[in-house]
């Protein structure tokens, strides 16, 4: 009878280790993340996309997350209500590649880089502006990358990839950040 | 000279200062509308590194402010109303305002300063502080005062010295012109001539000046040959004149005299004729005597008065104090004597005193107050009023009675000699009385007047000369 009661214990606590391990972890976005959802408003107001992206007015400008949610509530928090050249904002959430549809700004929340690479090679054609802050996301093809230095949010942009991609960066934005060239594929 | 150059120095002062007061106000335009354009600028730049909290990018983009000397200051704040970035990065956070305020510049007594919203499309980010101080303009300020300043000066020079070429080639010939004129009228010398001044019209001027002087010369001295001789014939006139006079009055002095002494004879014996022989003349004879003697001393009164008459001629005033109420007053009793059998009001009231002759004043007042007892003796209660009044500073006495009056249609005989308006049945009398007093009234400058209502009496008026 003992042995019973000590397995039982043992198995409910896997269990809930395993839940804790395939389960997302639901904590508040930390203000690292709410510093990016901001960025990531801003970068739709210093990039043109070209006009059959958005060819009505009421059309609106989408921000797409793809994997992993960090940003909490925070970036619908900062979207709403607002317009960005008469284009009302929506945030969408996808889980897998095959979930995302039309969208303008992607973040792709992937670190392994074998996928991050295919995910991006998939993505190309449709005008979306790729932002990701994995290490290698500029070498695997993203064109905005996200890091911290000098203890602020920075970001490298990759402007050759964003032209490919017929997607105009204002001089002002690319001003702010470290530019580089084709990845070192 | 003078007062020229102080009005156009004056007006050239007004016109400088309304131009600087105008460029002042253009300057301060147009400095605004420079910070203004540069902040447009910075702001429209600064937007991602606003967007992108991104400090180095903004302090960079502020520092280009450098280009503009006069900017002083520089910075910009966030939504939340913090300072994000600032220029020059030395300067203490707290010479910044606390708050970001509303658009637009202003001035402050040293500086301007303003603000810009940060825009990136609709959506405002921020917004940019700049301030600059005045040097500019006040070196616009400077430069220009100098200018004017140079101008003012050159331009009084240059007036002061047309002004002295003017005043040499116009000014100083009119003027002499004018003392010349000066001197002719002050000394009525019509032999002074004006300097002669060339062929311009300045000499014509001075030369027809001169003419006229010329002119005026022989006139003045035609004139006063004329006088001359007008002055000659006005002595001989005058010397015929005196003669002519004294001749008559010598003879009417010794016809007079003449004419005496045999009325005298006719007189004297008709008195003894009366007092001896009175019994022995019947009553035709005493009334035909009564007549011969009447009429004697009529012509003796005739011949007095004659004589008095042309005795005035040659007296000569001796003017002195009169009490003319005293005198008046004296004259009344002497010949109010003879009328005790009537009834007579007397009203004599105050008489200023005058400065006269004496003597013939008094042969004035027994005129008249005599006439004025003659010819009230028919009316039954006579009243003789003497007064005296001012008028526009000259006393006028009078003598009003209430007798018999005149018609003053015959006024111009009344001061005649021998000149009557009564018949001697009437009231009897010379004619010569009033004349007399005109005489005497006149020898001492003054005037003589009457009026009169037929049967309600008579005023006789008088002034004397001062």
């Amino acid at each position: 009878m003992q042995v019973l009661k000590t397995k039982f214990h043992t198995g409910l606590l896997l269990f809930l280790l395993l839940c804790s391990w395939s389960m997302p972890a639901q904590t508040p976005p930390n203000r690292e993340y709410q510093v990016k959802a901001a960025f990531l408003f801003n970068f739709a107001q210093f990039v043109e996309w070209p006009p059959a992206a958005l060819p009505e007015l009421s059309t609106p400008l989408v921000i797409g997350i793809l994997g992993e949610d960090p940003f909490g509530s925070y970036l619908e928090a900062i979207i709403s209500g607002e317009k960005i050249n008469g284009h009302p904002l929506k945030v969408e959430h996808y889980r897998s590649l095959e979930e995302v549809k039309t969208c303008q700004i992607l973040f792709l929340n992937i670190t392994e880089p074998k996928k991050l690479g295919q995910v991006i090679a998939s993505l190309k054609g449709r005008t979306i502006l790729t932002v990701g802050d994995a290490p290698d996301f500029i070498q695997e093809g993203g064109m905005i990358r996200f890091f911290i230095g000098n203890n602020k949010i920075q970001f490298q942009i990759n402007q050759e990839e964003a032209k490919s991609q017929r997607l105009i960066i204002s001089s002002k934005l690319l001003r702010l950040a470290k530019t580089e060239g084709p990845g070192k594929k | 000279m003078s007062i020229i150059l102080l009005v156009s120095g004056t007006m050239l002062l007004l016109t400088c200062g309304a131009f600087v007061i105008y460029e002042y106000q253009t300057s301060r335009q147009i400095v605004k509308r420079n910070l203004s354009i540069i902040g447009e600028i910075i702001s429209a730049n600064s937007t991602a590194a606003l967007a992108f909290e991104n400090h180095k990018d903004a302090n960079e983009m502020l520092a280009t402010v450098r280009a503009e000397p006069y900017i002083i200051a520089a910075g910009i704040y966030d939504m939340k109303g913090n300072l994000f970035s600032q220029y020059p990065l030395t300067l203490p956070a707290n010479t910044f305002p606390v708050r970001p305020g509303i658009k637009g510049y202003n001035f402050t007594p040293s500086s301007l300063e303003g603000f810009e919203p940060i825009f990136q499309g609709n959506k405002q980010l921020g917004t940019l502080y700049l301030k600059s101080d005045l040097g500019a303009i006040y070196e616009r300020f400077r430069l220009y005062g100098a200018i004017v300043i140079l101008i003012m000066v050159i331009s009084f020079l240059l007036a002061y010295l047309l002004s002295r070429i003017l005043q040499k080639g116009i000014s100083a010939p009119i003027l002499s012109l004018a003392e010349t004129a000066k001197i002719v009228s002050d000394r009525k010398d019509y032999s002074v001539r004006a300097s002669p001044q060339g062929k311009d019209e300045l000499g014509a001027l001075t030369d027809a000046f001169n003419q006229m002087l010329t002119q005026i010369q022989v006139q003045n001295f035609e004139l006063s040959e004329f006088n001359q001789k007008l002055e000659q014939k006005v002595s001989e006139r005058t010397l015929e004149l005196e003669v002519a006079n004294k001749e008559l009055e010598s003879f009417s002095y010794s016809v007079s005299h003449d004419l005496r002494a045999p009325l005298r004879s006719i007189n004297g014996f008709s008195k003894i004729l009366n007092e001896k022989y009175y019994n022995i003349l019947n009553e035709d004879g005493r009334e035909l005597l009564k007549i011969i003697i009447g009429n004697a001393i009529k012509m003796g009164r005739l011949i007095d008065d004659l004589l008095a008459f042309a005795q005035l001629g040659r007296r000569t005033l001796a003017k002195m104090k009169v009490d003319m109420k005293a005198m008046v007053l004296n004259v009344w009793e002497d010949l109010s004597r003879a009328e005790s059998d009537r009834k007579i009001e007397f009203i004599l009231k105050d008489l200023p005193d005058t400065y006269a002759d004496a003597g013939t004043i008094k042969q004035v007042w027994i005129n008249l107050i005599s006439n004025a007892l003659k010819y009230t003796k028919h009316t039954e209660k006579t009243v003789i009023e003497i007064s005296s009044e001012e008028k526009d500073g000259t006393v006028i006495y009078c003598v009003k009675d209430n007798g018999t009056g005149f018609d003053m249609q015959y006024y111009h005989k009344l001061f005649g000699v021998f000149q009557r308006l009564h018949s001697q049945e009437e009231f009897e009398g010379t004619g010569v009385g009033l004349a007399i007093v005109q005489r005497i009234i006149e020898k001492h400058g003054g005037k003589v007047w009457a009026t009169a209502k037929l049967n309600e009496g008579a005023s006789f008026y008088f002034s004397l000369g001062s």
